[in-house]
């Protein structure tokens, strides 16, 4: 199931670092962030599919693969 | 001429064995060294000079008080070779680099006699161990005094693990690379290299820090990539292929996704055939621990920082079982985290990095967990019972922020051993119930030994020179009066029994020339005590006794192999000093006890 989520991408600090998308009502772990997208303070708007099936080392919140995104900032 | 030459040879003999003592004093010894920078480098010139000190030998050089800034002294950690090497590299920089001695008050080193139950206190000597507070902070030391984890397999199901040079003398057994489907499970991310290095990091290997269980042996299962993610079925895959394989405890640093049947499964398979299981409890500041920490048999770890607090991302309340810590690491200020040696994912080296999360938490749970499987415990249901019921509680913990309380490594080796009888127990017992330390208790630093030694042994050859020249039987008396005259039944003066004094045993630990001293406990001679005086009066009284004279014979042999080795070693004499009056008065009195002991046994001949 595709999803769009409006954000703010944040780099994490756990283990060498993991890139997140944080919305008003939640954090998303990033899964595939293409480059372009791996900037702090950059707000998007992702589409992307919720990985149930996948863990983390970051345990951030749900994994969110990108399958596309618009940059706002 | 036979006898001369035999004489020759016993003054050499004693000559050499004299020169060689090398007396009470100890060649100086140290864990530090001092740096003192010269007064005219600037505080930036002395801390480019301390980083690249860091850098090169993963030492850290820090002021020795805070006095020490003006004068620009610094204090490293460090042994001869790190003396050398800096003294090369840092001599334009430095007005001197001197090995930091360690002064003590004891300076009698020979303490062979006494049962050490303490460490020693360069233990371990890892360059980084001071900036691992979280090691100190589960009391990990008084852990380490009764396992390290020996025979135990942790199996860390993570990014892999890469043998870093912090990981060259930890053992590995084989693992798997489930992301790449092969029997090599290095990584390339980092973070399962530092995980492996919190559970079992080379520990007193002189380089870098330590690790909680660091005799264990690592399994490395590779489930995440690169990226930091993997799938859920080569997640089940990992837990059974570490229980089929020996695996004692897992630990699982990662987590996502929800409940499924395909990790439960797997996850009850292992806990039936006795593995624990340990897993981070997320990081995403939630109330509830994130899967697979929440399944029931999973213990799940919430993170602590430097000052016991749950960490602001550390996820708590529902299935929370302990607390352990995870670090804090704000901005640029590393301190607070977790320091292990893993990869640099951008070059594939080495580094030591200190990272956070309930990711560095679990495996200080994993590693105590075998500790505790180390000492005997075998089931998994006990290993966690332990786990909770030694850590610390938490008074206060109203939303379960702790579980049952922070991780404490000490403890829980405590609890683990009761009812079992170790070597370290037995002398507990002894001691508890009264059978040694309510009763008495042993010094064996009270006694110089090898000085006393060398006086008994004086004695014995003295005896046996002078048997050349006048032949006589060996008796008790002779070998009682030998003991009394050189050292008396020293091992005595170690001895303490609670509540009573303790002179009664020096008098009778003394030999006859230290009995002037003996009840005040002074070690310098009596001029009376420490002369030919007394032998002479006991060869007198009782050289018509047909076995007392030998006792008096005896003593006169032994006191004048006391003096001997006391004009070399000690030669404090009330009234004369200690130097070479001291000296020449206990020699004198040496040869004229041997002079009276030949006489003796001339008269005993001659009338025999």
């Amino acid at each position: 199931m595709t999803i769009t989520v409006e954000g703010v991408v944040e780099k994490k600090g756990f283990g060498t670092g993991t890139w997140a998308l944080v919305s008003a009502e939640q954090t998303y772990e990033l899964k595939d962030a293409p480059p372009e997208l791996q900037q702090s303070g950059k707000k998007a708007i992702v589409q992307g599919i919720i990985r149930e099936d996948v863990m983390t080392l970051a345990m951030i919140g749900p994994v969110l693969q990108v399958e596309s995104f618009q940059a706002l900032s | 001429m036979k006898r001369f030459l035999l004489l020759c040879l016993f003054l050499l003999g004693l000559g050499w064995a004299v020169s060689n003592f090398t007396g009470l004093a100890t060649q100086g010894t140290f864990d530090s060294i001092v740096l003192d920078f010269r007064e005219d480098l600037t505080q930036t010139e002395i801390a480019d000079r301390i980083r690249t000190i860091a850098d090169q030998y993963q030492v850290v050089p820090q002021l020795n008080s805070k006095f020490s800034k003006d004068d620009n002294i610094y204090v490293v950690r460090g042994d001869r070779d790190l003396l050398r090497s800096l003294r090369r590299s840092l001599r334009q920089d430095t007005e001197a680099i001197e090995p930091n001695f360690i002064y003590r008050i004891d300076t009698q080193p020979m303490n062979v006699a006494a049962i050490i139950l303490g460490d020693s206190n360069n233990f371990p000597n890892d360059p980084l161990y001071g900036k691992q507070w979280n090691l100190r902070s589960i009391n990990i030391e008084e852990a380490w005094k009764e396992t390290q984890g020996e025979g135990v397999t942790v199996a860390v199901i993570d990014t892999g693990v890469s043998r870093v040079p912090d990981l060259k003398d930890t053992e590995f057994v084989p693992g798997y690379d489930f992301v790449n489907n092969r029997r090599e499970a290095s990584d390339d991310n980092g973070h399962g290299t530092h995980v492996a290095g919190t559970i079992a990091q080379s520990t007193n290997n002189g380089y870098g820090v330590a690790g909680i269980a660091h005799r264990a042996k690592i399994m490395p299962l590779k489930v995440l990539s690169a990226g930091g993610g993997g799938t859920i079925s080569d997640i089940a895959e990992a837990i059974r292929f570490a229980a089929d394989n020996g695996a004692d405890v897992i630990n699982m640093s990662l987590g996502g996704g929800g409940e499924t049947q395909l990790m439960k499964d797997a996850i009850d398979y292992a806990y039936n055939k006795g593995v624990v299981i340990i897993a981070a409890a997320g990081n995403s500041g939630e109330n509830a621990a994130a899967y697979p920490a929440r399944y029931p048999r999973v213990v799940a770890v919430s993170a602590l920082d430097s000052t016991g607090n749950k960490t602001p991302y550390s996820n708590f309340g529902a299935g929370v079982d302990i607390s352990a810590p995870g670090g804090l690491t704000q901005g640029d200020n590393e301190d607070g985290g977790i320091l292990q040696e893993t990869i640099d994912p951008a070059t594939g080296g080495s580094t030591f990095a200190a990272f956070q999360g309930t990711s560095m938490a679990s495996p200080h749970v994993a590693g105590v967990a075998a500790l505790i499987r180390a000492t005997g415990v075998d089931s998994p249901d006990e290993i966690v019972a332990i786990l909770k019921e030694s850590s610390r509680q938490v008074a206060e913990d109203p939303f379960n922020h702790f579980g049952a309380g922070h991780l404490d490594a000490a403890s829980a080796v405590q609890v683990a051993l009761r009812g079992q009888i170790s070597f370290r127990d037995f002398f507990r017992w002894l001691r508890e119930s009264g059978y040694l330390s309510p009763r008495f208790w042993i010094d064996g630093g009270a006694v110089a030994l090898l000085p006393k030694i060398a006086m008994v042994l004086g004695s014995y050859l003295l005896a046996w020179f002078l048997r050349n020249y006048f032949p006589f039987r060996w008796g008790w008396s002779m070998a009682g009066g030998l003991i009394a005259g050189s050292s008396g039944l020293f091992f005595l003066r170690g001895l303490y029994i609670f509540d009573l004094p303790q002179w009664p045993m020096r008098v009778m630990g003394s030999s006859l020339p230290e009995l002037g001293g003996a009840i005040q406990g002074s070690s310098v001679l009596n001029p009376v005590f420490a002369s030919v005086l007394i032998p002479a009066v006991l060869v007198v009284l009782f050289l018509g006794h047909p076995e007392w004279k030998w006792l008096a014979i005896g003593t006169t042999i032994g006191v004048a192999s006391f003096l001997v080795i006391s004009a070399f070693i000690s030669p404090a004499v009330w009234g004369l000093g200690s130097g070479a009056i001291a000296r020449g008065f206990l020699v004198i009195n040496a040869l004229l006890c041997m002079g009276l002991a030949s006489l003796a046994l001339k008269s005993e001949t001659t009338i025999a």
